[in-house]
C-alpha cells in the first residue's frame, strides 16, 4: 500500500530567540526543535498511514543539526525518515525547498499521500503544499481540520474564516493541516526507544538529480519591529467618564 | 517480558548523579536507559554556579578539560552586608585551578546536556521528555519502572530524580519532605560583557570569582551567591522557605533589594537578566539523608539521598551528585546482576569519601540554623568596621569598650557565648 509522507521544518525555538539593542535577532542560544505545526502533520500521516495500511515516512530538509530531529521525528510514530542533508536549507526560499521535497518524494515511489502542516513556525510562508502540488501536479488541499480516507479518495475539512468547506480528491495528493487536525500526543518512553532502531535514509541534494536550486528570492534582512504604544492614560472625570472615553477610543479604533 | 523491554539499569533523572551512573555503567558495556522529564537534559536546571572538578576526575580522568566550564574560580570572597555598608572578604589564589583543578564555574543547561551526551556516547540510551511515574514492584523488589502506560524493567533502578525525590518517597524510602529540611534556591543569569565582568570582579582571562554574602535576607535564614562566568554572571539566593511564609514577603522582593543593595548593584549594573529560575535544595547536611538509600533493586544517589553541604560559605551538590552516581555505577558493576548493589553501594559512598566527608560538615547545620547569623552577626561586623575606620576629630572609645557596645548593642553576652560555644562544638 502507499506511503504516506510527513514533511516537517527543524526550527528554531522562538521561545530561545534574542532581540539585539539594533532590533537585529540573535539565534546563537536558541534550541532547535521540529516546528509545532509539523507535529501535528507527523500525527496526521501516521494515523492516514493506518487507513491506508501503508508506512508513514518522515521527510526533512535541512542542515547538517537537522540530524538531531530524525530521533524526535520517529518517536512521534512514523517507520521511517528521510533527511535531505544540505548546506543549501538555511537559505532555501520555498522554490528550492519545494523542489528538494518532490525531489524526494518521487525517488521514495509508491506514496499516496504527502502531508505538510500549514506554515513552519519560523516563517510561516505558506508556499510548500501548493508548491509542491504544483511540482508533482497532484491534487492540493490546504487549511485541512479533519481527514477521512476511504479506498484511494481523501476527503478534507477545510476550515476557512467563517465556515468549513469539505473537499474531495484522489490520491496521490499533497495537504496542509492545521494544528486542530488532531492533538499531537507527546512521545511515549517505548515510543522513544524504538524510533533510535528504525530506519533512516539520509541523502544529500545531489542525489537528487535536481539542476537549479537558487533561491528565487533573497532574504535582505531580519529584523525585530517595534511597537509605538499611545501611553494615553484616560484621567479626566470619574471612573464612568473614563470608562465612556476609554471605550469611545477603542471603538473609534476599530477595536470594538 | 521481550529483550525490547528489559535493560540491565534504569536511571532516572539525567543530572549530574545520573549521567555519572550511566557513563561509568555504559563503558563497561551495560545496557543502560537513563530518563529525563524535562526536553532535554540540563532544561529544568536552573540550579547552581560551581562544580569542584576533582568529580568528574573520578568519573574519568581528564573528561572536565571537554566539558563546558565557565571561569576558573581563583577568587573566594564573603561579603557581610549592613544597612549601607560591606565587610568583604576577598582571598585570591592564583594557584587554584592550575594543577589541582579545583573549581569552576558552570552553566546548569549546557553542561547537563554535555554531560548525558558523553553518557551516550558511551552508548547509554537517553530518554528526554518522559515522566517516570511509578516503579515496578514484585515480591518485595523493585524491577522496573512506569512512564504512563509503558512499562520497562531492570535488574537495577537508580533513583537520581533530584531533591524532593518522589522516587524515594514511592519506594518507602523517605517520608514526605518537611519544609523546614528544604531551602528554596532563586537564580538569574544577567548578562554582562566580559570586560566589564573582569574589571569589576578583578580578574583576568579565564579567572573567575565566586561570592557569598549573609545579611541580605531580612533576617531570614539564608544567604546570596554571585558566580562570575562567561559573558554572565550567576546571581541568587538560597531562603529558608518557613521563614520567608513568616516574614510575609516574597522571596522576589528580597532578590531584589539584595541586587539593589549599594555595594551589589555596581556589580550588576547595565546587565540583563535572561533567564530567572527557582528550585529546592536539601538543607540539612548528613542528618537530612534517609537511614536507608537503597532497597531490593533500587539505589538511591545525588539530591534524592539528600547529599548536599552547605556551610553558607560553599554548597556542594553537584560534586556529590556526581560522586554518588559513581558510587552506585562501581557498586551495580561489582554486583552480579545488581543482586545485593545496596550494601556495596554503602561500601562505595564511604570508600570515595562521599559520607565521611558529609559526617565531617554534620555539625553545620546547627550553626546555620543560629538566627542571628543573618541579621545581628552581620550588622556587628559592619558597626566594627565603622568604629575602626571612623575619623572625625573627636576623641574616640577605648577601643575594648567600643567593641562590647557594638557587641552588646546587636547580641545579649549570653546568646554569643552560646552561640561561640555551638560554633567550637560543631566545627
Ligand atoms: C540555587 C541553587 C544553587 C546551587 N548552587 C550550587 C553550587 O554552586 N555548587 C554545587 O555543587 N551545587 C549547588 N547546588 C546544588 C546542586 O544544584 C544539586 O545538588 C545538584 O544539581 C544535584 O544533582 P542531581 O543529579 O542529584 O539532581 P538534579 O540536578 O536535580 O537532577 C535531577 C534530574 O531528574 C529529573 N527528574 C526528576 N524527577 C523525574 C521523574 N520522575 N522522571 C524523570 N526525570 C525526573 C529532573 O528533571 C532533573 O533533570 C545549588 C542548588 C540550588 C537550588
Amino acid at each position: 500500500m502507499g506511503k504516506v509522507i510527513a514533511c516537517y521544518k527543524w526550527v528554531p525555538d522562538e521561545a530561545d530567540i534574542k532581540i539585539n539593542s539594533d532590533h537585529t535577532i540573535d539565534l546563537s542560544k536558541a534550541k532547535w526543535k521540529i516546528s509545532d505545526y509539523d507535529k501535528n502533520a507527523i500525527e496526521a500521516a501516521v494515523q492516514a498511514a493506518q487507513v491506508l495500511e501503508g508506512k508513514a515516512v518522515s521527510l526533512t530538509f535541512g542542515g547538517a543539526n537537522a540530524k538531531s530531529s530524525l530521533k524526535d521525528a520517529l518517536s512521534r510514530g512514523p517507520d521511517e525518515a528521510c533527511w535531505i542533508n544540505s548546506d543549501l536549507a538555511s537559505e532555501a526560499d520555498g522554490f528550492v525547498t519545494a523542489t528538494v521535497l518532490a525531489a524526494a518524494v518521487r525517488k521514495m515511489e509508491d506514496v499516496s499521500l504527502v502531508i505538510c502542516a500549514e506554515g513552519a513556525s519560523d516563517t510561516y510562508a505558506r508556499q510548500i503544499t501548493p508548491r509542491l502540488g504544483a511540482e508533482l501536479d497532484w491534487p492540493v488541499i490546504t487549511s485541512v481540520s479533519n481527514i477521512s480516507i476511504n479506498g484511494n479518495t481523501i476527503r478534507a475539512e477545510r476550515q476557512l474564516d467563517d465556515c468549513i468547506q469539505t473537499v474531495e480528491a484522489e490520491l496521490p495528493a499533497v495537504i496542509s493541516v492545521l494544528p486542530e487536525v488532531n492533538d499531537a500526543p507527546l512521545p511515549s518512553l517505548k515510543a522513544v526507544i524504538a524510533a533510535s532502531k528504525k530506519p533512516v535514509t539520509e541523502l544529500g541534494d545531489k542525489d537528487l538529480g535536481i539542476t537549479d536550486l537558487t533561491s528565487k528570492t533573497r532574504v535582505q534582512s531580519q529584523k525585530a519591529y517595534v511597537m509605538i504604544r499611545k501611553n494615553i492614560i484616560f484621567t479626566e472625570g470619574d471612573a464612568l467618564d473614563q470608562v465612556k472615553e476609554l471605550v469611545g477610543n477603542l471603538k473609534k479604533e476599530g477595536i470594538l | 517480558m521481550s529483550a525490547e523491554e528489559k535493560f540491565d539499569v534504569i536511571i532516572i533523572g539525567a543530572g549530574p548523579a545520573g549521567s555519572a551512573c550511566a557513563y561509568i555503567l555504559a563503558r563497561a558495556g551495560k545496557n543502560v536507559l537513563m530518563v529525563e522529564r524535562g526536553s532535554s537534559p540540563g532544561s529544568k536546571n536552573v540550579t547552581g554556579g560551581r562544580l569542584y572538578t576533582y568529580a568528574l576526575e573520578m568519573v574519568e580522568p581528564g573528561l572536565y578539560k571537554q566539558a563546558p566550564l565557565q571561569r576558573r574560580v581563583v577568587r573566594e570572597q564573603i561579603m557581610m552586608l549592613g544597612e549601607n555598608s560591606a565587610v568583604n572578604i576577598d582571598y585570591v589564589n592564583y594557584d587554584f585551578g592550575e594543577d589541582v583543578p579545583q573549581s569552576y564555574t558552570v552553566l546548569r543547561a549546557p553542561f547537563d546536556e554535555w554531560f548525558a551526551n558523553e553518557a551516550e556516547k558511551q552508548g547509554a540510551f537517553v530518554a528526554s521528555g518522559i515522566l517516570v511515574d511509578g516503579l515496578i514492584e514484585e515480591n518485595g523488589k523493585i524491577v522496573g519502572i512506569k512512564a504512563g502506560e509503558d512499562e520497562m524493567y531492570a535488574d537495577v533502578v537508580v533513583a537520581a530524580d533530584g531533591v524532593n525525590s518522589f522516587i524515594a518517597q514511592k519506594a518507602g524510602l523517605r517520608p514526605d519532605i518537611p519544609a523546614h529540611t528544604l531551602g528554596i534556591g532563586v537564580k538569574e543569569i544577567i548578562e554582562l560583557p566580559d570586560e566589564i565582568i573582569a574589571a569589576r570582579f578583578n580578574l583576568q582571562g579565564d579567572q573567575g570569582a565566586a561570592k557569598v554574602a549573609i545579611g541580605c535576607s531580612d533576617g531570614i535564614a539564608g544567604g546570596a551567591f554571585i558566580y562570575t562566568n562567561k559573558g554572565s554572571i550567576s546571581l541568587g539566593l538560597v531562603l529558608n522557605p518557613e521563614q520567608v511564609g513568616q516574614k510575609g514577603r516574597s522571596i522576589q522582593e528580597i532578590l531584589q533589594d539584595f541586587k539593589m543593595h549599594p555595594a551589589i548593584l555596581p556589580l550588576l549594573e547595565g546587565g540583563k537578566t535572561v533567564e530567572y529560575g527557582a528550585h529546592l535544595v536539601p538543607e540539612q547536611g548528613y542528618q537530612g539523608v534517609p537511614s536507608r538509600l537503597y532497597r531490593d533493586g533500587l539505589l538511591v544517589v545525588g539530591d534524592a539521598a539528600g547529599f548536599v553541604i552547605n556551610t553558607g560559605t560553599i554548597i556542594r551538590g553537584i560534586d556529590l551528585a556526581i560522586i554518588s552516581g559513581a558510587a552506585a555505577a562501581n557498586a551495580i558493576l561489582n554486583s552480579i546482576e545488581g543482586t545485593h548493589a545496596g550494601p556495596l553501594y554503602m561500601e562505595e559512598l564511604q570508600k570515595l569519601a562521599l559520607l565521611p566527608t558529609m559526617k565531617m560538615f554534620a555539625g553545620w547545620h546547627s550553626i546555620i540554623s543560629i538566627p542571628r547569623m543573618y541579621k545581628e552577626y552581620p550588622e556587628l561586623a559592619n558597626d566594627v568596621m565603622r568604629f575602626m575606620f571612623t575619623v572625625d576629630g573627636q576623641v574616640p572609645e577605648k577601643m575594648s569598650k567600643a567593641m562590647m557596645n557594638i557587641a552588646k548593642r546587636h547580641v545579649a553576652v549570653k546568646q554569643m557565648l552560646g552561640d561561640g560555644w555551638k560554633l567550637f562544638k560543631s566545627v
